[in-house]
């Protein structure tokens, strides 16, 4: 019985560390998004505000 | 899309304006007040505008500032001389001022970024139609320009199907505490033709702004643009508004202000992302604007009373997506310094 509840608790810690691992590792690589490629602003003017 | 009556030419609205001088009672002069005053000083076309704050030495100060043309008011009556009341005190405190206009007979532009506020000033509509007066609720950056802009984008399409908004940075102090809280309130989304509920600082969606500001991460948040949005496009199915935030914001947005907010916030951005149809053809345009949120606020603020001025807003209480004339505004806006950019590149996709 205390066997199985120190097994069950120290798979737990191995997933949360995994866990932790992985997010750490998408947080520092990560590129957090890809900016538009093409075009850009352009002003309103002219015939956008007749 | 939804449109409010246009006054008649010569009709009610604008005879009335005509027998007013052009004389404008601001409320509030903060960093999005002093903004409102100095642009309509400079307009050249209101002949005094009355600035009344409950920090007297604040008000006393930015009458000195304006010169001839500006003078210090006290207390909340008003009167039929008045032209047009632009409210620009801390959210929570608009509505009964806007009621005490309405009951004056005076057309009101107010600056609410609050949504308990916002209902209740769009709750006021049968009240304005009756009196046969405009009260302009959101007239600033983020609820206002965007909501034009969404307006004025609108028209390029057939069918409005989603709108999206979404804001970086903070006017003065008061913005910056309701922004403060707003991450932390629950945040009202359009679905699928109902509200949706949402929690604030959930959603992360990276979201691109005019440059310099560019990429920002936003989430939801206690922001009022639905309730503006969703009247003035029947038919649209999904409309959500987004701050930017970082990660601290995030974390301390529920406890109080750690600190005394900044005079005023930095270079802010708004941008404002339509999908609909054109045809048979799907299209998605993006509009923004870069400016300090209080100078954006401030001068469509003094845009919009501009135009209220000249009569040329319709009974009732809505927001700027229930303009009309929406490149007019733009326009004036225009000549105010404020000049929207709209995103040029891959829009269209079968």
């Amino acid at each position: 019985m205390g066997g199985g509840l120190l097994t069950l608790v120290r798979r737990a810690l191995v997933a949360i560390g995994a866990g932790i691992a992985v997010a750490a590792v998408i947080r520092v690589r990560g590129s957090g998004g890809v900016p538009p490629q093409t075009g850009g602003w352009r002003e309103l003017g002219g015939t956008d505000l007749e | 899309m939804v449109s409010h009556p246009k006054p008649a030419a010569g009709g009610s609205l604008g005879v009335r304006t005509l027998n007013k001088t052009r004389r404008v009672v601001l409320f509030g002069a903060g960093a999005t007040g002093a903004r409102v005053a100095r642009q309509l000083r400079s307009s050249g076309r209101v002949d005094c505008v009355e600035i009344r704050d409950p920090d007297e030495m604040t008000a006393a100060r930015l009458i000195d500032s304006l010169g001839d043309g500006a003078e210090l008011g006290v207390g909340r009556t008003l009167d039929e001389s008045v032209g047009a009341v632009v409210i620009a005190s801390p959210g929570g405190t608009q509505t009964v001022l806007a009621r005490r206009a309405i009951d004056a007979g005076v057309p009101v532009v107010t600056t609410s970024n609050k949504t308990a506020e916002v209902r209740r000033l769009l709750s006021l509509d049968q009240e304005a139609r009756f009196s046969d007066l405009p009260v302009i609720v959101g007239a600033g950056f983020m609820p206002g320009l965007t909501c034009l802009l969404a307006k004025h984008g609108a028209r390029q399409f057939d069918e409005v199907e989603e709108i999206h908004v979404a804001k970086v940075g903070t006017g003065g102090p008061a913005c910056a505490r309701q922004h403060h809280r707003a991450l932390s309130s629950r945040g009202v989304d359009w679905r699928d033709g109902r509200w949706a509920e949402r929690t604030g600082g959930s959603g992360r969606e990276l979201a691109w702004f005019p440059d310099p500001v560019g990429g920002r991460d936003c989430y939801r948040a206690g922001l009022p643009d639905a309730l503006l949005l969703v009247p003035e496009f029947a038919g649209v199915q999904r409309v959500t508004a987004r701050q930017a935030a970082t990660r601290r914001d995030r974390l301390t947005a529920p406890l109080p202000m750690l600190r005394r907010p900044h005079p005023e916030g930095g270079i802010g951005a708004i941008r404002v992302e339509l999908r609909g149809r054109v045809g048979r053809e799907r299209r998605v345009t993006v509009f923004g604007a870069i400016e300090r949120p209080a100078v954006g606020a401030g001068a469509m603020a003094a845009a919009v009373t501009l135009h209220v001025l000249d009569g040329r807003m319709a009974p009732g209480a809505y927001g700027l997506a229930g303009v009309d004339d929406t490149a007019g505004l733009l326009r004036t806006l225009a000549s105010r310094g404020v000049k929207p950019v709209r995103f040029e590149g891959m829009s269209t996709f079968v």
